[in-house]
């Protein structure tokens, strides 16, 4: 379930979570991340992308003469057309999950500090990479909603709206998910972070619209590893965070049935998202960043070099028909 | 103190609940924030591990605050002694206790011994006892006087004693003499008490055959009361033997043949009973018993024939634990022998003479044979004839020295039928009457004669008063004669012609009488013995001139046996032997028998003759189902009430009082009011040391 370290990337040679937590400043923070993850990997993080090629095809009329390969006419003396692929700007947008269930941590940070750094880590990152990043926070409701831009304050102000303290009651990733599909028009990546501790029922539905909408979806579930391993000790009054029910468990006997249905509950996430091919990844809290960095961009590669789409077919642009 | 509603003390049964409540209680005080419980179930409570209860105080508040409760719901309240009204004057109290036959069964007179001992120890030393017993009659045993006139220490004792002197006769219940004449007592001895007269303590055992018909009409005296004590036998049912009076003329000549009806009462559960003749006073059968199945509520006539040789004189019933009416008495009834004597002239072969329908008119029954001897006019009478018969007819003329010895007999009390049958008789009817001048004239009227008017009042023709048979207007006389003059002086007309002329008279001779029928019954002379009144005329006539009626053979315990006529004429005294060898001497001025007492074959001797009758139980007295209470009631017999009526009564007073002791009182309130002071003191206590509890562990230096 949870995402193991990847054998090649010793974790060792991360900044710890826990250490990196205790930075105050969030874009410090993301910065520290993102920059560690370049030392490691790329050899220049500003190469940038050009029109690729994509593939010839054979001149029909009507086609326009200036694609013509000439060189390609010369040796077989056949026409083809050349077709590039014109990559755009990625327009992606983090959506963040801050509702009280959020805010437990277990290890001296809450799962919405976990998610915050992460969605920081990865507004940087694209930021550096000339991306337009939008953020939309939410728990029942939307609580801060910026729009997917790349100018200058514009990561400042993302910063900010991800450093507000988690506020809300219940968890209701319907709600944001449906208006974002009102608000984005665009086609663009959205990532989407959560616990996902509310029913299933919905979530599918929503993110079916999503998809539809032809965005690329990628589901990152956060949790604490004592939420996944359940190794309390002793009897206590639970509270719960978000309705502040209060139930008397006695872990020794509840563990067992709490991790079956935690399992499930999982399981059925990611079964929602194969379904509709939705990218989904799990991140327990003490995974380094960078490590979650490096699966979310193995994740884009993977499913690119597969040919595979995240949710509909990548935005092609022949610029022969154009 | 007591409680009005006890059982909601059970309720106090709920004080476990704290107790159980404060052993699981969870013992850990930590609280933990939790992301969502959505996969995680309330843990069931455990008991806790230590057996220490924790908030001792708590616990007793909450077991304090149910018992409280649980008090106030029962309704306690203080016993305090109340103010029965203090006996003021002793009670009277007549204790009637039934000794009749049906109370010889198995328990019914320990029981009843037992229950006046009981009543004698409630009595207090100013009441005033009597005790009578009663079966057919009241026998006063200790009367108010003697109760007065005795010690008060020996009182008690000396009528207990005179109960236990006494036991259970034969006689039949006669319950509502009884009552009647107890209630009598009391009215008039309680006289100045116009209220509370008395009580009657009636101990019986009520059963259904006990004879109530009197009490019907009957006003009871104001101011007594009834109070019955019903004794159960031990015994469900009983049945029982009863001698059928056997229909007469179909059973001439076998003398031995009884019918007899065995019933079985509703409750008993055997069916299957052995009948059967016995002789002595061991109960065994002579000869073969009879196998006799008869179910419960239902009874059976069965006629026992065929007696053994021994000649039993009694039937005896097995099969049934109630013995006392298992047994009659049964003997063959006695023929009467009677003898007419006959004179005339015609022959007895001929059906156009009298003599032919004299002969066929008395025909011989069980009870009563009747001889006619009949005899030519010339002949001499026999003397021993004479001597026996009581009824002489003539039909024919007699000579003057036969005419004589009539007119003496009749003289000497018998009966001389005259029945003309030419006018030659007159010379005869003259001698008889001792009447000169008297002639017959033959008259044939013209049509035909009837009678015309009869005196009903006689006892030859009272038999025929009633309006179904006094019609005699069917009865032709084609010829009679007439008296010229119209018969002696002293003559007493019964019957008269339409003509006026008398068809039957009556001459009082002496001790006896001469009749005069004017016409013949033959054809010849009228219709008369052809007619349905001819027989019962006759035997009308025979009766009236003296035949001593017979003896009953079958009477009653208690009944009263007629002597007189057995000791009419016996110069010495009545000797009444009974089978057991008990004998009664009757002084000559006695002419009745009354101390039939027990059921047994009763020997009635004279000097010259000798008798036998038997006295049996009465049948009602075997009839041993209870009788319900409501029917003395329905006969207005103010009945108080019954043991467990007078228990309940008890109890319902007892609990009145308790009503009104704890409405007085009042003590729920109190009880509630603590209750509430308690849950309230309660309530504020776990408010407190729950908020000292949940008070956060200042941790920070200083």
């Amino acid at each position: 379930m949870t995402s193991t370290a990847n054998p090649t990337l010793p974790s060792s040679s991360f900044i710890d979570a826990k250490t990196l937590m205790n930075i105050r400043n969030l874009e410090l923070r993301a910065r520290v991340v993102v920059e560690g993850f370049w030392n490691g990997i790329h050899r220049s993080p500003y190469h940038g992308f050009s029109a690729e090629f994509t593939e010839y095809r054979q001149y029909t009329p009507d086609d326009d003469p200036r694609y013509l390969d000439w060189k390609v006419f010369a040796r077989s003396d056949r026409f083809f057309i050349k077709k590039f692929e014109d990559e755009t700007n990625l327009r992606c947008y983090l959506l963040a999950d801050q509702s009280r269930s959020m805010s437990y941590g277990s290890l001296g940070y809450t799962k919405a500090e976990y998610a915050s750094t992460l969605a920081a880590t990865l507004a940087y990152f694209l930021y550096l990479q000339g991306d337009a990043i939008g953020l939309l926070t939410f728990d029942e409701q939307i609580r801060e909603y910026l729009p997917a831009r790349h100018r200058t304050g514009h990561l400042r102000n993302l910063m900010l709206a991800l450093e507000k303290p988690a506020a809300g009651q219940a968890t209701d990733v319907g709600a944001p998910l449906k208006q974002i599909v009102e608000i984005v028009r665009k086609r663009g990546l959205m990532v989407l972070i959560s616990d996902f501790l509310a029913p299933l029922e919905r979530l599918e539905q929503n993110l079916s619209a999503l998809a539809a909408c032809g965005h690329e979806v990628l589901v990152i579930q956060v949790l604490d590893p004592a939420e996944l391993s359940f190794d309390f000790k002793d009897p206590a009054m639970f509270q719960d965070a978000e309705s502040g029910r209060v139930l008397f468990i006695d872990p020794g006997s509840a563990r067992r049935e709490y991790l079956r249905k935690m399992e499930a509950h999982c399981a059925g996430l990611r079964a929602s998202c194969q379904k509709l091919g939705v990218a989904w990844q799990a991140l327990a809290t003490n995974r380094p960043l960078e490590m979650a960095l490096f699966d979310f961009l193995r994740e884009r590669m993977q499913q690119r070099s597969k040919g595979q789409r995240f949710a509909r077919p990548r935005h092609t642009q022949a610029k022969a028909s154009a | 103190m007591s409680f009005l509603a006890p059982l909601f003390l059970l309720g106090s049964l709920a004080v476990g609940l704290p107790v159980v409540f404060h052993l699981i209680r969870r013992t850990t005080r930590e609280r933990k924030i939790f992301s969502s419980l959505m996969f995680l179930l309330a843990s069931p409570p455990r008991l806790t591990q230590r057996n220490r209860l924790e908030h001792l105080l708590l616990l007793l508040l909450r077991c304090l605050a149910i018992f409280c409760l649980a008090f106030g719901f029962a309704r306690p309240f203080l016993n305090e002694p109340t103010a029965l009204p203090a006996a003021a004057d002793g009670k009277r109290i007549l204790l009637l206790v039934d000794d009749s036959a049906s109370m010889r069964r198995a328990n019914l007179w320990p029981d009843a011994r037992a229950k006046v001992d009981s009543i004698l120890r409630k009595t207090s030393p100013a009441d005033q006892v009597a005790l009578f017993t009663f079966d057919r009659g009241v026998k006063p045993l200790f009367t108010f006087e003697q109760w007065a006139a005795t010690p008060v220490a020996d009182r008690a004792p000396l009528l207990a004693r005179k109960l236990a002197d006494t036991s259970p006769g034969w006689g039949s219940t006669q319950l509502a003499n009884a009552l009647i004449e107890a209630a009598e007592r009391l009215a008039e001895s309680g006289g100045k008490a116009p209220i509370d007269k008395g009580r009657i303590e009636l101990i019986t055992d009520l059963q259904e055959g006990s004879y109530l018909e009197q009490l019907q009409g009957y006003e009871w005296p104001k101011g007594v009361e009834v109070s019955i004590e019903v004794l159960k036998p031990r015994g469900t049912g009983n049945a029982s033997i009863e001698l059928v009076s056997s229909n007469e003329d179909s059973e001439t000549n076998s003398a031995a043949t009884v019918r007899v009806r065995v019933s079985n009462s509703l409750g008993e559960k055997r069916e299957q009973f052995k009948i059967g003749w016995a002789r002595s006073e061991k109960r065994d059968f002579v000869g073969k018993p009879m196998d006799v199945y008869v179910p419960a509520g239902r009874s059976r006539v069965l006629a026992l024939s065929a007696a053994p040789a021994e000649s039993p004189d009694r039937v005896l019933l097995q099969g049934d634990d109630e013995e006392f009416d298992n047994l009659v008495f049964a003997i063959p009834p006695e023929t009467l022998r009677l003898s007419v004597v006959y004179v005339g002239a015609d022959s007895e072969t001929d059906s156009k003479q009298p003599l032919y329908f004299l002969r066929r008119a008395f025909q011989e029954t069980r009870h009563q044979s009747v001889r006619v001897n009949s005899h030519h006019s010339g002949d001499m009478l026999p003397a021993q004839e004479v001597e026996v018969s009581r009824l002489f007819v003539i039909s024919a003329p007699l000579s003057v020295e036969s005419t004589a010895a009539l007119r003496d007999q009749a003289m000497a009390g018998k009966t001389v039928l005259v029945v003309p049958s030419t006018a030659e008789m007159q010379q005869t009817l003259g001698g008889l009457l001792h009447s000169d001048g008297l002639k017959l004239e033959e008259v044939r009227p013209n049509n035909y004669a009837m009678l015309g008017e009869i005196d009903f009042r006689h006892p030859i023709f009272a038999p025929f008063a009633d309006p179904r048979f006094s019609d005699f207007t069917k009865i032709h006389f084609w010829k009679y004669f007439r008296l010229n003059p119209r018969g002696p002086t002293e003559a007493r007309i019964l019957a008269r012609f339409d003509s006026g002329d008398p068809s039957l008279l009556e001459v009082p001779t002496g001790k006896g009488r001469i009749l005069i029928l004017t016409s013949g019954w033959q054809p010849e002379c009228s219709q008369l013995a052809l007619s349905s009144k001819f027989v019962p005329l006759l035997y009308s006539i025979l009766d009236s001139s003296g035949v001593p009626a017979p003896l009953p053979a079958q009477y009653r315990v208690g009944d009263v046996v007629p002597l007189a006529e057995f000791a009419a004429g016996a110069a010495s005294p009545i000797m009444v032997r009974l089978s057991d060898a008990t004998q009664f001497t009757l002084g000559l001025d006695e002419t009745n028998f009354s101390r039939t007492d027990t059921p047994g074959i009763y020997t009635v001797s004279t000097k010259d003759s000798k008798k036998q009758f038997v006295v049996n139980l009465d049948p009602a007295e075997s009839r041993t189902a209870p009788l319900p209470l409501d029917e003395l009631e329905r006969l207005s017999v103010p009945v108080l009430n019954t043991t467990e009526v007078r228990l309940q009564d008890a109890e319902r007073k007892t609990r009145v009082q308790s009503n009104e002791l704890e409405n007085r009182q009042k003590l729920w309130r109190w009880f509630i009011i603590g209750t509430l002071a308690v849950l309230l003191f309660e309530t504020w206590l776990a408010g407190w040391s729950a908020r000292r509890a949940l008070e956060p562990i200042n941790l920070s230096p200083g």
